[in-house]
This record gives structure tokens, sequence and C-alpha cells, in this order.
């Protein structure tokens, strides 16, 4: 499942840890009948699991890596679409009731914003007839499709990043900006920057810092309840679901961060917040959608703030060597060389593949 | 003589109090739907204001209600707690279906809950307000019903059962 792993102990691991992870986490929130059929798909093929995906009228279909599978009623897989399970309203209306325990109520801004976190960080993609009520989408009349996404952590993909990020004579982070494609492991990336930062790196003599963390779309934390289901480190504060710009401010104003970690800046407001933050001599973390800087360079906010010469440090990703592929790591401040590049040289081992 | 004016007594007092039980059961149907109403309100509040997830929100009703209601919510939250891929719906039907035989309800007010119970957790809280609202109405209008049935029952039971009991004594005499 991760392109790097050659190690077979590290792969067991990896299994013992998904097949648990179904049966916590995803299971329970499958109706009944899909449950036992998803139970019986053999061993292998559940440990690739990437998402279930339930539509109404259509077979029930399960998402690998790299293809995905039709699920008969009796949980064997099949290629004909007539063959596999037809889900019907019923299992969607039961699917979403475990999803949100029940209390659909309760979970009316997630339901706004197209997704649900269940335990485990896990996120259920919601589809069908939207009610718009003032040009804002109040809520689903009709759910008639749910994807549920197997969420895998991987810690370890920034091991090889920190050591740039560092400033080896006065020990504090750098400005950096995280510049990626999608579906790159951007926001792997983030996280696993954002938990080393915490803990503390003792290789390289530093000892974490605070970190805020504006969490505006639940993907870094995975919260629950509030609770970060993913490991962000023991000195890390989540806003979770909270507006990038004013998780920024609340973040300054009260919880102290050494650090302010957000995902996808780019609205007019994040500049004033950055800038804010920048006067408050907080660091900042953050991440792009785009391909290289000059991409990134065309978008008016992100321009701005690169104009300004905020950032320290740009890495960017692509998929040269698979997804997740640290390609360039530029430092901003010494006339934007290049201090790590991954077609000239330097050498690129399996860590910095990370999952997809 | 003695023995037959002891016998006349008990006959009396068996019969006067089975018709006082009998109006206590009627009493209590009132009471017991106005302790659900306001069970409901809690419900409301805790649905519309904190947004509380469901099996919370039971455990919470449950602790703060009228003790004569407290149990169907208890039993909801056991349900959910169990977790088996359980519905609020079949929770709460369950939790009713051993509720109900300990209480003076009767079938209308079953029905009210049954159909309360089928719209609950199911939508946002706009709508969740509403059903919770109609169910409140109906159980207000079942309980107005139910005192005024018990009042004027309650009394006919309470004289059926000494006149009932002093026909017997005369008849046996």
């Amino acid at each position: 499942m991760t392109a790097g792993i050659t190690d077979t102990k590290q792969c067991k691991k990896n299994v013992d840890t998904m097949v648990c992870l179904m049966s916590r986490d995803i299971l329970p929130v499958l109706p009944n009948r899909i449950r036992e059929m998803v139970t019986e798909l053999p061993g292998d093929i559940l440990d690739q699991v990437e998402e279930i995906r339930l539509r109404q009228g259509k077979p029930l279909l399960v998402g690998l890596n790299d293809r995905d599978v039709i699920v008969t009623p009796l949980g064997q897989m099949t290629t004909v679409p007539e063959f596999g399970y037809t889900v019907t309203d019923k299992d969607l209306m039961r699917a979403l009731q475990l999803i949100s325990s029940s209390s659909v109520y309760a979970f009316e801004e997630e339901i706004r914003n197209g997704f649900i976190t269940v335990r485990g960080g896990h996120r259920v993609g919601i589809s069908g007839k939207v009610i718009v009520d003032k040009g804002r989408v109040r809520t689903f009349k009709y759910i008639t499709g749910l994807n549920i996404r197997v969420a895998r952590e991987i810690t370890g993909v920034a091991d090889r990043v920190v050591s740039y990020l560092l400033n080896a004579e006065t020990g504090d982070v750098y400005h950096t900006l995280i510049i990626s494609p999608p579906r790159c492991g951007k926001t792997t990336l983030l996280r696993d920057i954002i938990r080393q930062l915490s803990c503390g790196i003792p290789k390289l003599g530093f000892g974490g810092c605070t970190v805020g963390v504006v969490d505006e779309r639940s993907e870094i934390a995975g919260c629950y309840y509030g609770v970060p289901q993913k490991d962000v480190g023991i000195r890390t504060d989540v806003l979770d679901g909270c507006p990038k710009a004013e998780g920024m401010m609340m973040l300054i104003r009260s919880m102290g961060p050494a650090l302010i970690a957000a995902d996808e800046i780019g609205k007019p407001e994040d500049a004033t917040a950055v800038e804010e933050a920048l006067n408050a001599g907080i660091k900042l973390l953050t991440t792009a959608h785009g391909k290289d800087r000059e991409e990134i360079a065309q978008r008016p906010v992100l321009k701005y703030i690169i104009e300004q010469g905020i950032f320290e440090r740009l890495i960017i990703l692509g998929r040269s060597r698979g997804v997740g592929t640290v390609e360039d790591i530029i430092d901003c401040k010494n006339s934007g060389s290049l201090i790590y590049n991954n077609r000239t040289g330097r050498a690129v081992t399996d860590r910095e593949n990370i999952n997809e | 003589m003695v023995l037959k004016l002891i016998g006349a007594c008990m006959t009396l007092g068996a019969c006067g109090s089975m018709g006082l039980v009998w109006a206590g059961v009627h009493e209590k149907r009132p009471r017991q739907l106005t302790a659900l109403e306001g069970a409901l309100q809690l419900l409301e509040t805790e649905i519309t204001y904190g947004a509380t997830p469901l099996p919370e929100a039971m455990e919470q009703v449950a602790g703060r209600c009228d003790p004569q209601a407290a149990g169907l919510f208890m039993m909801t939250a056991r349900e959910f707690a169990k977790m088996g891929g359980v519905t609020a719906a079949e929770a709460w039907e369950r939790a009713l279906g051993r509720f109900f035989p300990a209480t003076a309800l009767d079938e209308t007010d079953l029905n009210i809950l049954i159909r309360f119970g089928a719209s609950l957790g199911i939508s946002d809280r706009q709508d969740q307000a509403k059903h919770l609202k109609l169910a409140m109405n109906q159980l207000k209008a079942a309980a107005g019903r139910a005192e005024a049935e018990a009042r004027k029952n309650s009394n006919i039971f309470k004289y059926l059962g000494f006149l009932g009991g002093m026909l017997l004594v005369l008849i046996l005499y």
C-alpha cells in the first residue's frame, strides 16, 4: 500500500492496524447488510480499502489504491455491475443515521460543507439534493450518495524535510509554504511536520513548540467531537471547522502559539490574518494548491503574500517518484536558491514517498 | 353475628379499595402524559440549542426530567449504548416496548410516541423542533382529555367500589 515500504515487518504492522481500523471505525457506520458483505471480502482486499461508496440504486463499490471492485450480496468481488449488491434508499438512510449517531441535527454545519468526520478521523462525503436558503446551502433534502473514505495516518513522512525548516542558529522555525497539486500528500506532509515540531525533534536538538492549527476542513487533525483523531503532537491546539482568518486571530489572541498551521490559504481575509500573525512574531506553516512557484504567483492573495517576502521556505511536492515526492525545497531569503532538489543528485530515500 | 359483621366490613373494604385503585390508575395517566411532555421539552432544548447528539441528550433528559418519564429516556440511551447498528427510531421503539406496559398510558398515547420516534434524529434542527412541538401538543391534548376523563371516572370508580361492596354485603347478608 505504501510505495516506499520495503520492510516486511513494517508492512505487517500496517496490515494489522488496518484491520483493526476497519473493525473499530468503519464497520460500525455501515448498515448491517452492507457490513456483512464488506466483512466477507478477502483480507488482502480489506487491507487496501480506501473508500466505500454507497450510491442509491447503484452497485456497492469498494475503492482500492488503484481500482475499485463491485461487491455482491454474498460479499464476493465482481466486475459485472448487475451482480453487485444494489444499494437502497433505506441503506443510505441507515448509514447516515449510524454515521451521525442518529443525530443528523448535530452535524448541520458539517453536512452543509458536504462531509461528516467520524471516529478515527475518517471522512464521509455526502451527495444528493441540496436545499439552498439565501444563496447558501441549508441542508440536504435527499441524500443519495455516501463516500466513506478511510483515512490512514502515515507518520515519519516529514523526517527528511523538517531539518530544512529549522534555523540552526536561532532554533526558530522558518515561515513555510507547501506547494502541491491535489492528491500529492500535501496535508499528510503538513500533519507530520506539525506533529514533529510540536513533539520536538531530539535528533536536531529541537525541543518542540506550541502549535496552533486552524483546521477549517477537518483534514489535518480529523477531529471527532473536537478531539484530534490523528497524532498532531503534544503541544498542539486545534480549532476544528473554524474559518482560517478568524481562527488565526483567535489563536493569536488566546492560545499563544509559536507556530500557526493552516491548510490552503488564498482568501483575501487570509492575508490580513497572516500579517497579524507576523506582527505577533508567530511563525507560519501553510499550503497552497499549485504545480510550482510560478503558478502560485498568479493567484492574487498568494502573490501578495509571497511578494511581501514572508515565506522563508517553499516545499514543492509532486509525483515524479510516486505520490508525495518532495521535488524541491527553496530558500526564499537566499535569493530563491534551491537547497534541496529531487532531480539533481540529492539522494532521495523512500521516506519522501508519502502514501497516497 | 359478629363474624358476619366482620365479613361484611371486609367485603366493603375490599370493594371500596378496588374502586380507589381503579380511580388511581385513571388519575395516573394525565400525570404521566404531562411528565412525558415536560421531558420532550427538555429534549427540545438539548436538540435545538445544544445540538447535543441523541445518545447523550437522552441521558441528560433522563437525569433531569420527571421520574415518571425518566425510564423511557434511560432505556433509549441504553439501547444506543449497545450500538448494534440501531437507529434512533429503533432504539426509541424498543425502549417504548419495555416502558409502556408499566404505565397507565393507552394505545393512542403509545401511537403518538411511536410516530414521534420515527422522525427522531433524521433531520436538521428546525425540522426536529417541529416534530417535537407536534408531539408535545399531542401529548398535551391527550393529557387534557385524560384529566377530564379522570375527574369524571375516578369519582365513579370510587362510588362504584363502595356501592358494589354494599350491594354484595346486602345480597350475602
